[in-house]
């Protein structure tokens, strides 16, 4: 009796206990507020991206994620304006061009420094150009210095000289290209060209892959993979030293994850923004910019597989049948694409007429094409790379067509399948009938989306997975390439355009990419571009509202 | 005792093989083309394709290309990452410190929590204390990590500010002589508070089980007559022969957290090797997916062997390695 006792004496007093923790809690919760978002105390720039960077060396990037920390490391002898999208002087001072086309003549600046301390001198824009090219780097973009005389034999390794580039003196660089290519000046602006110091970069273990070294802005200090990347400013940046002390690029996978993290003040940058109709966005709604991204988004067709093979009408009633506009309105905002090549670039043409929404003409012309009603059509699937945005937009896609008589299926699949499915080989399609994809321009030319999408030596994973063949469209396509007068090339582009989206509806168009990125309100010299997010300039970014 | 050390040491061997022989085989016949991959988009020109092949011998017929990967296994090789271009070896060094900073608070906080639960529960033997604990079970087994660990930042970082939102922090302590940073302690708290909710439920209805097994005995009545309180009845006797089953769970729930701790990594952006080997499967990076998988298999199995030599501290009539298995080794 005595223990029962006992036993039943405590409970009051746990129970007590815990109603007086949940009132304490409640009562914290109810007081408790979101900590004040503000820069951190010694200008820190802080942004966030998904992954870490496949790499660090400026010759091999070909991604947003790399070129995100590289823009900030490096620097070549031109850059692009980001707001015009025109090329100016970076380590170049000026520059001059022979009347044919051919010469480039560069003068170097007098005060341009590495991040080890060393003065930069023509012989390091050579050094960086023959390695761009050179096989055993590797380089993605090893086309960009391509166009320089004796770079075909350079590349076939039967010899080591290259007689397209000289350095008379240090401050001279003499670039000679074999024939005109008009957009050599804005290819060059590219972040593989970067001026890179050969004693660091000549290392055959690569450390350079851990601890790059440019003359840009911003030098490296340290990466924590899966963690974060860190720069600091660099006092004798030819352009004057940033304001900003040091850049945090944060890596977080996770979007809900950066939101909170961007909300509760430990970025000062967010790429993902919320959707329009999210209440998160109408409260941050004076944070996001938005501006267009000069690039395209589209669904294929596989011009070697049936139904599509030789069918046109076919590939114009789906484009009929899809409403593009609701993109813009209720999904992304993006707007709705007339054609391939996106504003921005010179050859934009807003006067083509592209597919606007139209069910019953749609209807028609799947009865032109064969299948009134979509009787007859064999199993279509439309492919996609795996995520929650895409599969809202692929839903569309299918239930549109469903009102006009087709069956569409729908496959999301990782990346690695997605890309197997879509490119095929050389010689055989693959077996995606429709996909999801998207191009976005490196230079603001519409040689760099028409000739790798629609030239027909492209076909399979050499770009154009369509499988698309116009010789009419090759042909503009060179001819243009080898102009020199701007507005006859970009009448070229334009009427190679019109072939292939009015007369052969290559792809679904759907819309030009636009951007949209949340800052800080402290956050002062944004300079948006339609280069994207990660091309905006940091060194020109200020924070203000905090102690210096 | 350094017999049945010994024999389950070589055992590893075997056992690590056949997991990784496992993989293998299913990451080579997923779709994809690792050879493209690696090309990233230098994948348009198909001759640098079929050179990167060449280089690490993925035109090679598939028995040859696990026979060589298998060779170099033996030789202590783990590779090179197609995509990082970096040895294996490495990328573990650098990811799995964080994965095992995380398991460990995690497993900790669990059994500290499930035992203190579950002895609370037993000490108050109302229906209630049953209920509150089979509720913690079933919330912690049957809610998603993923959402626990968003509930939980939107709670202590968003709304409270308490604690940070993610990540691992940036000015840990190195641990000396190595380049291993530890992670700051309020970055900890979230993701191993997340994780840990998992199993603390289940640590707490099975300790609370094993004490009322254990609580008729004689040996308590006993103590309980000499005028021990009931509190040091239940802790001071009860509760280490409780434990047995405990230590067994707790075991297994090192392993399966060190294995599943990736949705946990990926919302709080914690750099550990939950998330390095998702992004390898996806990538086809077949050889840091096989490096990560014979690695934490190994640990797996250091983990149970260092459960069963924790049954001989705990009961020192437990013999590991004697006839009938260490739970039923009495001398």
């Amino acid at each position: 009796m005595r223990q029962e006792s006992r036993a039943r004496r405590p409970r009051p007093a746990i129970r007590n206990v815990a109603l007086i923790l949940c009132a304490v809690a409640g009562l914290a919760v109810a007081c408790a507020g979101r900590e004040t978002s503000a820069p951190s105390a010694d200008r820190t720039f802080r942004f966030r991206i998904r992954e870490d960077p496949p790499t660090l060396d400026p010759a091999r990037a070909i991604d947003q994620l790399s070129e995100a920390v590289l823009f900030g490391l490096f620097r070549g002898l031109v850059e692009m304006e980001p707001a015009t999208m025109t090329v100016r002087p970076a380590v170049a001072a000026s520059w001059t061009v022979s009347d044919d086309r051919l010469t480039y003549t560069f003068r170097l600046r007098d005060d341009v420094f590495f991040h080890n301390g060393r003065q930069l001198t023509a012989r390091d824009v050579a050094w960086s150009y023959r390695r761009l090219l050179s096989p055993a780097t590797g380089s993605p973009r090893r086309s960009i210095l391509e166009p320089l005389a004796g770079a075909a034999a350079f590349v076939a390794g039967t010899t080591s000289e290259l007689p397209g580039l000289q350095t008379p003196d240090d401050r001279t660089v003499v670039i000679r290209l074999a024939k005109p290519f008009a957009p050599f000046l804005s290819a060059l602006t590219l972040v593989n060209t970067a001026i890179l110091p050969a004693e660091v970069y000549e290392d055959a273990g690569e450390g350079y892959l851990r601890a790059p070294v440019g003359c840009g802005p911003f030098r490296f200090v340290r990466w924590e993979q899966s963690n974060f990347i860190e720069l600091a400013a660099f006092d004798r940046f030819y352009g004057g030293r940033p304001e900003i002390d040091r850049v945090r690029v944060r890596i977080i996978e996770n979007r809900q994850s950066a939101l909170q993290e961007y909300l509760a003040g430990g970025l000062d940058s967010l790429d993902e923004v919320p959707e329009d109709e999210d209440p998160i966005a109408v409260t941050l709604k004076d944070e996001i910019h938005r501006y267009p991204f000069i690039g395209t988004q589209f669904i294929g067709f596989n011009h070697a597989l049936a139904p599509f093979k030789g069918n046109a009408a076919l590939r114009k009633a789906f484009n009929h049948a899809v409403d593009k506009e609701y993109f813009h309105r209720t999904l992304h905002g993006e707007p709705m694409a007339n054609g391939i090549i996106p504003p921005g670039a010179p050859a934009h043409d807003p006067s083509l007429p592209g597919y606007p929404y139209d069910p019953e003409k749609a209807k028609r012309l799947l009865a032109e094409a064969g299948y009134p009603g979509g009787r007859g059509l064999p199993p279509i699937t439309l492919w996609y790379n795996t995520s929650e945005d895409m599969q809202q937009s692929m839903q569309k896609i299918q239930a549109d067509l469903k009102q006009v008589g087709v069956d569409l299926r729908l496959k999301s699949v990782d990346w690695a399948a997605y890309l197997a499915a879509v490119e095929g080989t050389r010689d055989r399609p693959g077996e995606a009938q429709m996909y999801r994809f998207g191009w976005y321009l490196d230079y603001p030319d519409a040689e760099s989306i028409l000739r790798p999408l629609l030239y027909s030596s492209n076909a399979g994973p050499a770009g154009n997975y369509s499988r698309y063949a116009n010789p009419r469209v090759d042909a503009l396509i060179d001819e243009a390439m080898g102009l020199v007068d701007d507005a006859a090339r970009v009448q070229r582009y334009r009427e190679a355009q019109r072939i292939a989206v009015m007369d052969d509806a290559v792809w679904l168009f759907l819309s030009y990419a636009q951007s949209k990125t949340l800052f800080k309100p402290y956050v002062k010299g944004i300079v948006t571009t339609p280069l994207g997010e990660f091309r905006i300039p940091i060194d020109r970014l200020r924070l203000e509202k905090g102690p210096a | 005792m350094t017999t049945y050390l010994l024999r389950r040491l070589i055992g590893l061997v075997p056992v690590l093989i056949a997991a990784a022989t496992i993989v293998w085989i299913l990451i080579f016949f997923i779709p994809g083309d690792p050879a493209r991959l690696i090309a990233g988009s230098r994948a348009l020109d198909p001759e640098v394709v079929d050179a990167i092949r060449a280089e690490w011998g993925l035109d090679r017929p598939a028995p040859l290309q696990y026979l060589t990967w298998l060779g170099k296994l033996l030789r202590g090789d783990l590779g090179t990452s197609y995509i990082q271009r970096r040895p294996v070896a490495a990328i573990l060094g650098d990811h799995f410190p964080p994965t095992l900073f995380l398991a460990v608070a995690a497993v900790a906080l669990s059994a500290a929590g499930g035992l203190a639960l579950g002895t609370l529960a037993a000490f108050a033997r109302g229906r209630l204390a049953a209920i509150t604990v089979e509720a913690l079970a079933l919330i912690g087994a049957s809610t998603p990590v993923f959402w626990v660990g968003l509930m939980l930042i939107l709670l202590f970082a968003s709304r409270l500010g308490w604690l940070p939102v993610l990540g691992y922090g940036d000015d840990g302590a190195i641990i000396p002589g190595t380049r291993v940073r530890l992670p700051e302690l309020e970055y900890l708290v979230l993701p191993a508070l997340t994780l840990s909710l998992m199993s603390m439920g289940a640590i707490a209805r099975l300790t609370r089980s094993s004490l009322g097994d254990v609580g008729a005995a004689d040996y308590l009545r006993t103590a309980a007559a000499k005028g021990a309180s009931r509190a040091r009845v239940l802790v001071g006797h009860a509760l280490r022969n409780a434990l047995i089953p405990v230590v067994t769970v707790v075991g297994l729930n090192f392993a399966g957290i060190l294995g599943g701790a990736v949705a946990t990594e990926y919302v709080f952006a914690w750099p550990g090797l939950g998330k390095t080997v998702v992004r390898a499967i996806a990538l086809r990076d077949l050889p840091v997916v096989e490096g990560c998988v014979l690695f934490l298999a190994a640990v797996a199995v250091l983990v149970s062997l260092a459960v069963d030599l924790v049954y001989a501290v705990i009961d020192p009539r437990i013999q590991p390695g004697a006839p009938g298995g260490p739970a039923t080794s009495v001398r």
